[in-house]
């Protein structure tokens, strides 16, 4: 009787709990497609505004955005801006929230309903969003395409359709140094820089045991992802000379080994305070750290691109992962097309520069990228540079960051022998079996 | 062999202080790093030395002055101040419903008694994470999904399952006593008001501070019922996005000064109830 009656209580638990998410899928998939028709891609736009008749018939409309905190005072400023361009509809709430674009798509899926209607995003959190059905299409594709970096827009595309605006252009990690301890000539090479630390008695962070990070070794030796194999979830990766990545691995770890002390693999929020307190020479930081090292170092600050690594003779430039950032629109939103104009809004270029203005943000539009407000700035022409070395963080497997990570841990790793060139093949075979799961 | 009984006591003494010392220094110390840096007054993140240079109030003053870090969105006074008011009702609510429910199955017979129990025990051995998405959504189609009401619900309507502790307490409250207030003519609820609680002190403390300490520390339900609503989180989800990648360069100080305050109204709490709080977990514990 006792166990019966666990099994039934057990069972009804699980139906409840797997009632709730069917509800929240059927529901989120229906409006998307409902959303998508709502919408036409000829749609004539000038400087990032539409015609009124665009709205539909939608008024009287309530909107949530989303936008990193250091942004939201900018944004709400934006929405005012927003609000004024459109002077024939009544908007009755436009809120800005502080969210995190890192955590946004997690929590976007864990429930769409009340989740923002517009919301920025990292790219690689794209896949899964599009996935789940939360994210709508952009609806005013030519005009987007035809305004951004054509990288930005090819990142954002998944089988013919465009899913998200363009915001940043910017989302990846650089050279940042203390341009008292390292000088520019040597910011230019690992080596340079690892010997002006430890002549300055400071330290170097690089987190090589975060995959994000940790990924650079593997690709700096020539290893290339290249999408999904056929099932969708395999990652993809194009032939590599063995020898080469080998020879690679090596000369990080004997570099790490021999600049022991020097070399630290640190989490990145670190860098900024052994700014502050004089520990460190240079670091790998990511540019949403820029402003937190720039208040640190303040006339000491240096930014490069990453720098070069001599493998057995020759130079090699180090290769990272990058990113972007994008304004998304939610499927279940309330208020479709409002949503949409109010993202193309956000997205477009007069927002964009105002961005890299005021917060530093590498923008996406083509011709914000000319104007002297990123043209003069060292880190965003540092990030720039460092663009064009790297993999773009787009249809990455899951499984990429942990083995990258161990692959990092085990380089700097004390016991590990530099010139066991066997333990490195081995590492390698081991580390892109692990990320295709064939392990 | 050591002849001296004193010496050989003196010695395996001074070993178990050793030992207990060691054990001691190793337990306290996060505890004495998070409260001495919380004073810290220089660097912004972690500093690679244990004793800080330079001491400051700072720290605890920036967190209390909404928007000195830069961010209006980190708001400790009012987390303090929800989880408080959702500490206090909930212990309330959870405190009477937990002794009643005891009350009931110590004192009274019915036919369902034993069942009821035992479905009690097994409901009470499955993880409480289990069910959240089915209680977020309950909750949501009530429309009390971000809403301080829905935390008090979560952390105070299950509490009646965990009842063996005191259920073991009345227990142990002899039978005469009730016996001898039904022949004067009281009913059972008088019995329990009357009775029973002014002798169950030692269990009352423990269950009220069970269920005060519980809002303080959730974390995994809160944040699932908050979402994006960040006036209304508790510490603990208010705490941890201090330190996320967003935050956590200008903020890290001020979490290590708001993780030593939420310690402080726990800690009053224990202080005020300690000398009750020992005798309750053993007394329930000797009749299960």
């Amino acid at each position: 009787m006792k166990k019966i009656l666990a099994v039934l209580l057990a069972g009804m638990m699980a139906v409840t709990a797997f009632a709730g998410c069917g509800g929240q899928t059927t529901e989120s998939s229906g409006s998307s497609s409902g959303s998508g028709e709502s919408e036409s891609t000829a749609i004539e736009v000038k400087d990032s505004i539409v015609d009124e008749s665009v709205f539909g018939d939608e008024n009287n409309i309530s909107l949530k955005v989303w936008a990193p905190d250091k942004a939201v005072a900018l944004v709400k400023q934006q929405v005012e801006d927003f609000k004024a361009a459109y002077p024939g509809k009544t908007f009755t709430k436009i809120e800005v929230v502080a969210q995190g674009e890192g955590d946004a798509g997690t929590q976007l899926l864990n429930d769409a309903s009340v989740a923002a209607d517009v919301f920025s995003f990292a790219s690689d959190q794209l896949n899964k969003l599009v996935d789940a059905k939360v994210i709508a299409d952009v609806a005013f594709k030519d005009y987007v395409t035809q305004e951004n970096a054509p990288e930005t827009i090819t990142a954002a595309t998944i089988k013919d359709t465009l899913y998200a605006y363009p915001e940043t252009n910017d989302n990846g990690y650089y050279l940042v140094y203390d341009n008292t301890v390292v000088n520019e000539e040597q910011a230019k090479t690992l080596e340079g820089i690892l010997e002006a630390c430890r002549a300055a008695g400071k330290k170097f962070i690089f987190n090589c045991g975060d995959g994000f990070y940790g990924c650079t070794f593997a690709f700096t030796g020539g290893v290339k992802i290249d999408g999904f194999e056929e099932d969708g979830v395999t990652q993809k990766f194009t032939d590599y000379d063995e020898a080469e990545a080998v020879a690679t691995l090596q000369a990080f770890s004997k570099l790490m080994h021999d600049y022991k002390g020097t070399f630290t693999s640190l989490d990145v929020a670190q860098i900024a305070s052994g700014f502050s307190t004089g520990t460190l020479g240079a670091g790998v930081d990511g540019s949403w750290n820029t402003v937190a090292d720039q208040d640190a170092l303040k006339d000491k600050f240096g930014a490069a691109k990453l720098p070069t690594i001599n493998v057995n003779g020759t130079d090699k430039q180090l290769i990272s992962m990058f990113g972007y950032k994008y304004i998304g629109v939610n499927a279940s939103s309330q208020f479709p097309a409002a949503a949409q104009i109010l993202a193309l809004y956000l997205s477009g270029e007069k927002c964009q520069e105002q961005r890299a203005e005021q917060l530093g943000w590498g923008p996406s539009n083509k011709a914000v990228q000319e104007k002297p407000v990123v043209a003069d700035s060292p880190v965003l022409q540092a990030i720039k540079q460092q663009s064009e070395n790297a993999c773009v963080q787009v249809n990455i497997a899951a499984t990429l960051w942990s083995p990258m990570g161990n692959l990092g841990n085990k380089l700097i790793a004390e016991q590990t022998n530099p010139d066991d060139a066997e333990f490195f093949k081995k590492l390698l075979k081991e580390t892109i079996e692990n990320i295709r799961d064939e392990g | 062999m050591i002849k001296s009984y004193k010496l050989r006591r003196h010695l395996s003494n001074a070993l178990i202080y050793i030992i207990l010392a060691v054990l001691g220094i190793i337990w306290v110390s996060p505890f004495a790093y998070l409260l001495m840096h919380s004073f810290r007054a220089e660097s912004t993140i972690t500093v690679p030395y244990l004793i800080p240079h330079e001491w400051t109030f700072q720290n605890y003053i920036d967190l209390f002055n909404v928007g000195s870090g830069g961010s209006a969105a980190i708001n400790f006074p009012r987390w303090f101040i929800n989880t408080l008011v959702v500490a206090i009702f909930s212990c309330i609510i959870s405190t009477i419903s937990v002794l009643a429910v005891s009350y009931t199955f110590s004192r009274l017979r019915f036919k369902a008694r034993k069942k009821l129990m035992n479905v009690g025990m097994i409901l009470g051995m499955f993880p409480g994470f289990m069910t959240m998405i089915a209680i977020y959504y309950l909750l949501k189609a009530m429309n009390l999904n971000q809403n301080l009401v829905a935390l008090v619900i979560c952390y105070s309507c299950g509490a009646g399952l965990g009842f063996q502790i005191s259920k073991g307490y009345f227990d142990t409250i002899p039978h005469a006593l009730d016996e001898a207030a039904t022949i004067d003519g009281a009913t059972k609820n008088q019995i329990f008001w009357r009775i029973i609680l002014p002798m169950s002190k030692p269990i009352i403390v423990y269950t009220v501070l069970t269920s005060f300490i519980g809002p303080w520390c959730d974390f995994i339900l809160a944040k699932i019922i908050m979402g994006d609503k960040r006036e209304l989180y508790t510490v603990a989800i208010g705490l941890q996005s201090m330190i996320s990648p967003e935050f956590i360069n200008e903020y890290y100080k001020q979490f290590l000064a708001g993780s030593v305050l939420v310690a402080v109204p726990i800690t009053l709490l224990f202080l005020k109830m300690q000398k009750y709080y020992v005798e309750g977990v053993t007394a329930g514990g000797v009749k299960g």
